[in-house]
């Protein structure tokens, strides 16, 4: 058996058109310009030494194991490339971006110079990446209400 | 308690971060005798002093290591991600068992 | 009135700001403080004190005495001689009966010396017993700290801010600052804040530090963590190094109407005159054991005060001292028999450091004899002192001759802690009653304990007590310092209450059909759609769903894969083929049930592991755990989250999944304890035949973001099958039924497999396993306790947690018990004795204190032989 039950991206098949939905989507639907739902990037578990594909990112979480993550519509490409140690934990995780590091100070206690780094946001467990002003958050799926409406919650404090 | 342990892949985190597996303990390499096994199952040092300890990185990178901890200060003087003793001598001890029911 | 303009006042003298004190419009200058303003208006009594309800006014205008405290927009204990003035801020006073000028309980002052000395309510208000809350009432009513105005408008959000800084430093004062340029010029990252700073000068915004300011320490915790109080932010700092500049605090002298209004500190009579030009009085008196009192006479004399006499300690050591007044106020003061008028009295028994913060931190506090203070010493590595916090420059009570002093005739309070009103005899009476350590005399006598939190009084007291007890300061010691340095608002501490909880992809749709949601550790799940009955009764004779995505679900790969589980696990998987699903117990060294689940394989070298759904994390520690020593080459994946699945049972299960797979469903290609992978509605899923709740039944585990789309697919398609979806208690209901044992309800931490009658999966032929030799002990030894069902003789459900009684005495415990349509009977699970453990035993029950009586099944109560299950 291949692990094909862990697949995000389907085509429409036996006529039946499966719908997607982000686990952000109920939490985010009044959220303020700047906070934005990252769902739907791929994201991969690797294990063991990890190269890296064009297009991808590594966050090395530790020595033998690594999240990549990539567009979408290139896991599949991605999963082949980065070879057997690989888990598609596209739909574990959800993603938001957020802007300001005082909003991030107010969702972790992460050195924020010190990114991409793994720790608590809002109380549950994630993977935080910086560009410039901008963090992009991952984290459990099953947390996606509770971290939005935190960030929704902190981001109201700051307006 | 507020400390930073010092996580082999993350750096300094709060101890909030982290959960605890107490002191490092022995598994018996044979089949032991009932005294041996409640000694390894049950027994703790439980020094006031400095020991070596499970620590787990449970918000962050998931990954387990050994602390040198000072139980009086909750000074911490090192940090080491574990290594694999396949034959066997520093083993988990108890862990928590769920105490909510659960199907 | 204020005096003419000085160019080093704070106040804006042509912008006003008007607020209200009992209800009445005050007029003030922007630059004001509520406590100048009303100052300025010709207030001077501020308070009544806490237990005699004796005026009190202005004393430090720091910030450190409890003499200003009063309710501003509802928030109670507000020190209004640091309170900015702010447009419509309404302050009132509090713990006043009446008025502030008139409060009916200063009758305590009068009557009740005698009756209420220290400690009183330990002794005259314990009986009768039942009155206490009445006396409780009381006390809280004459004794209090203001009340909280639920109504009140002010900010009630608080937030909490991580912040970092190479260098802290605490104390925005001449030390303070020096510090913070020294270090920001070594390039380090720094952050100064500063508590009263805006109020004596413009703190200075500098290039090189951040400023932060009014912003409060209220700690010092391990870790270098220093939270900050910045009003409705609390900065949670992490700094590599802390510098203390705290500071020292002025402390009173010790002598009979101590108390009185007019009584001021030096640092009163400064910023009064200097900040806000106000004028403290018209003739005055000094009596100083330092320099700081004769600055004040100076700041008197401009202010255009008559000074009318200046006792300096260090030359003069009068043997009587004592304060008279009228009406609460001062009004002569006499020194060694000799009166002298006055209406302010400014009274300096030197500055103590401000030691606390280090305290907390872990240095040691060391009374220095030779200039009268306490000064820290052994300092925790990364806290450093500076100033007059580390005794720089601290000139202490050396000077002062006598602990207290009395006056030239009897009477006349003496108070060594103005906030629990204590006075010297109550400290007095406490040594004498055998409170002979200081730790003890604190809790006895209050002392320190107030809202000064021992600012003002813990030097004092603790001179006062070494002369009493004939010892030195230094062997008595200092009482532990613990946060909070300050006052601090709990809402503070508590910052927004959002709780983690974990909810399933279909968590928005149970709501939607009405469903009752209950908590399973961290996630919320549906109790019931509404109809527990109804929902048992679809499973049995149609179709049910239920969602069990809170399963905890672990890929475990690689060549060592089976190696591993079966270390890790009493059963066997070797034999397991690809393909196939083998229930599973997970037990730890000590013989115990850990946790249970089913695995299958997926191929040769990777196995699906589902876990309780509170048990995913335990689990995956767990594994990790094992393998941080084994070095397996294995790798878990925790893909609880990445999959929803679904439990479609019942007869007409097999039905519906046909309409939606093209998978061969039927009984051959498709059997009990097969997985699949197929798409279902075209979600690719893991299906896996395994029945919990006893019907034939499929496990589909699928991605996550396709839960709603199949749970709505599958409800649509099902309609005209009867599907309902059915909750955790029918579940309960339906597995029950079966026997089906839920690890942590029907085990708990001293269960262990063998006596759970699980035997049948412990292989005690392999070499190792987690457990192997505490369960080869209870085999040796015998069961000590067998889990069995058991049914009603008459159909009362026992409570769970429920006595088996043998022989009058427990014997054993009801771990589940329901009543089951499906049965016709109350059924359950009960731990009882190995000579009950046998088909047709009969048992009794405790339920209300009655025994009830109860037959042994050692078989599934309903279909017994897994016909229906195995279809």
């Amino acid at each position: 058996m291949s692990r094909d039950f862990l697949a995000v991206e389907l085509a429409p098949a036996d006529g039946f058109e499966p719908r997607w939905r982000s686990p952000l989507e109920r939490a985010l639907r009044d959220a303020p310009p700047g906070i934005r739902d990252l769902s739907r990037t791929g994201k991969l578990h690797v294990h063991g030494d990890v190269g890296a594909p064009p297009g991808v990112e590594v966050v090395r979480v530790a020595p033998d194991r690594a999240l990549v993550l990539c567009a979408a519509a290139d896991v599949e490409r991605v999963r082949g490339e980065l070879g057997e140690r690989v888990v598609d934990m596209s739909a574990a995780l959800a993603g938001l971006e957020v802007r300001g590091e005082r909003l991030m100070r107010r969702l972790a206690d992460l050195d924020l110079d010190a990114l991409p780094a793994a720790g608590a946001v809002a109380h549950v467990p994630a993977t935080v990446l910086r560009d410039g002003d901008a963090f992009r958050i991952f984290f459990p799926q099953e947390y996606a209400d509770h971290v939005g409406a935190v960030v929704l919650d902190a981001a109201a404090g700051l307006a | 308690m507020s400390f930073l342990l010092s996580c082999p892949n993350c750096g300094p985190r709060d101890v909030n971060e982290f959960a605890y597996a107490g002191e490092v303990t022995s598994r018996p390499a044979e089949r032991p005798s009932v005294r041996e096994l409640a000694t390894y199952v049950h027994f703790r040092r439980n020094v006031a002093g400095v020991q070596q300890e499970w620590w787990f990185h449970r918000f962050g990178c998931e990954t387990w290591f050994r602390a040198e901890r000072d139980t009086r200060t909750n000074a911490v003087l090192a940090t080491e991600a574990a290594h694999a003793e396949p034959d066997g001598q520093a083993a988990p001890a108890e862990a928590a068992v769920p105490d909510v029911p659960a199907v | 009135m204020r005096l003419p303009p000085s160019p080093e006042e704070r106040i804006d003298r042509s912008r006003t700001v008007t607020f209200f004190f009992e209800g009445e419009p005050i007029e003030a200058y922007a630059g004001d403080t509520i406590g100048s303003a009303l100052f300025a208006a010709g207030r001077r009594v501020f308070s009544r004190s806490f237990k005699y309800h004796r005026p009190r006014g202005l004393l430090c205008c720091s910030g450190h005495c409890p003499n200003c405290l009063m309710q501003v927009d509802g928030a109670p204990s507000v020190r209004v001689c640091t309170a900015p003035v702010r447009e419509g801020t309404r302050v009132r006073s509090q713990n006043v009966l009446g008025s502030l000028d008139r409060d009916l309980l200063a009758v305590v002052d009068k009557v009740g010396g005698p009756f209420t000395p220290v400690g009183f309510y330990y002794r005259t208000m314990i009986r009768p017993r039942r009155a206490w809350p009445y006396y409780e009432r009381f006390l809280r009513r004459v004794a209090g700290l203001g009340t909280i105005d639920k109504h009140a408008r002010r900010s009630s959000r608080f937030d909490t801010e991580h912040r970092r800084a190479e260098v802290l430093v605490i104390g925005g004062g001449p030390s303070g600052l020096d510090a913070a340029r020294a270090a920001a010029r070594d390039g380090r990252r720094v952050v100064l804040v500063d508590e009263g700073l805006a109020l004596d000068a413009q703190l200075p915004r500098e290039d090189g530090f951040e400023t932060i300011a009014p912003a409060r320490a209220i700690g010092i915790y391990e870790g270098g963590l220093v939270p900050v109080d910045a009003g409705d932010v609390l900065l949670r700092f992490r700094a590599e190094r802390v510098v203390v500049a705290s500071g020292a605090i002025e402390q009173p002298l010790l002598f009979p109407g101590n108390d009185l209004v007019g009584v001021l500190l030096p640092s009163a009579v400064r910023r009064l005159t200097r900040l806000w030009s106000l004028r403290p009085g018209e003739r005055a008196v000094v009596i100083t054991a330092d320099d700081r009192g004769l600055a004040a006479a100076e700041d008197l004399r401009r202010a255009g005060t008559s000074v009318a006499r200046v006792v300096d300690l260090r030359t003069t050591q009068p043997a009587q001292m004592a304060a008279r007044g009228s009406h609460g106020r001062v009004r002569s003061v006499s020194v060694d028999g000799d009166s002298v008028d006055c209406d302010v009295l400014v009274m300096s028994g030197g500055s103590q450091p401000a030691y606390s913060l280090l305290a907390q931190a872990g240095a040691r506090v060391e009374y220095d004899g030779t200039r009268g203070i306490f000064v820290p010493r052994d300092l925790p590595p990364h806290v450093e002192a500076v100033g007059s916090a580390a005794g720089e420059g601290a000139r202490g009570a050396a000077a002062v001759p006598a602990a207290s002093y009395r006056g030239t005739e009897s009477g006349g309070r003496c108070f060594v802690c103005i906030c629990e009103d204590v006075t010297d005899k109550d400290v007095k009476r406490a040594i004498a009653e055998g409170f002979d350590s200081i730790e003890l005399a604190k809790r006895y006598t209050t002392v320190t304990m107030g809202p000064c939190q021992g600012r003002l009084c813990h030097l004092p007291s603790i001179r006062l007590y070494a002369r009493e007890t004939r010892a030195e300061e230094a062997t008595i010691g200092t009482t532990t310092a613990r946060p909070p340095w300050a006052p601090v608002r709990l809402g503070l501490l508590a910052g927004r209450g959002h709780e983690p909880a974990k909810r399933t992809s279909l968590h928005h749709r149970h709501k939607e059909l009405g469903a009752q949601m209950m908590w399973t550790g961290e996630w919320r799940r549906p109790h019931s759609y509404g109809d527990v009955a109804a929902e048992v009764r679809a499973v049995h004779e149609g179709v049910g769903v239920i969602d069990v995505s809170t399963l905890g679900k672990l890929l475990v790969s690689g060549p060592d894969a089976v190696s591993f589980l079966e270390r890790l696990y009493p059963n066997r998987f070797g034999d397991l083929k690809p393909g196939r699903i083998r229930y599973a117990v997970l037990g730890t060294d000590a013989g115990r049930i850990m946790d249970d689940g089913t695995i299958g394989r997926l191929s040769e070298r990777d196995f699906y592991v589902t876990t309780t759904s509170t048990g995913a994390e335990t689990v995956l520690a767990w594994f990790e755990w094992w393998n941080a020593v084994w070095g397996y080459d294995v790798s878990v994946d925790n893909v609880t989250g990445a999959l929803a699945a679904l439990n479609v049972a019942g007869p007409r299960s097999r039905a519906l999944l046909a309409r939606l797979t093209e998978l061969d469903v039927s009984p051959d290609g498709f059997g009990y304890l097969d997985a699949r992978e197929a798409r279902v509605a075209g979600v690719p899923c893991l299906l896996l035949r395994i029945g919990f709740v006893g019907e034939l039944g499929y496990e589909l585990h699928f991605p996550s973001p396709y839960a709603e789309y199949l749970w709505d697919t599958l409800l649509e398609r099902g309609a005209d099958a009867g599907i309902r979806p059915f909750g955790l208690e029918p579940q309960r209901i339906l597995r029950l039924e079966k026997a089906h044992v839920i690890v942590g309800q029907d085990t708990d931490s001293e269960s262990n497999a063998l006596d759970a009658n699980m035997s049948w999966l412990v292989k005690f032929d392999k070499d190792d396993f987690v457990g192997k030799w505490a369960l080869e002990h209870v085999r040796e030894r015998g069961p000590r306790e067998r889990l069995v069902g058991f049914e009603m003789a008459n159909g009362t459900v026992p409570p769970e947690g429920g006595q088996i009684v043998v022989d009058g005495l427990p014997a054993g415990r009801v771990t589940s018990a329901r009543w089951s349509d499906a049965v016709g009977k109350a059924i359950g699970l009960a731990w009882v004795p190995p000579a009950l453990a046998d088909e047709d035993s009969r048992i009794e029950i405790r339920v209300d204190g009655r025994l009830e009586p109860a037959l042994v099944r050692l078989r599934p109560f309903f279909d017994p032989d897994d016909e229906r299950l195995r279809a």
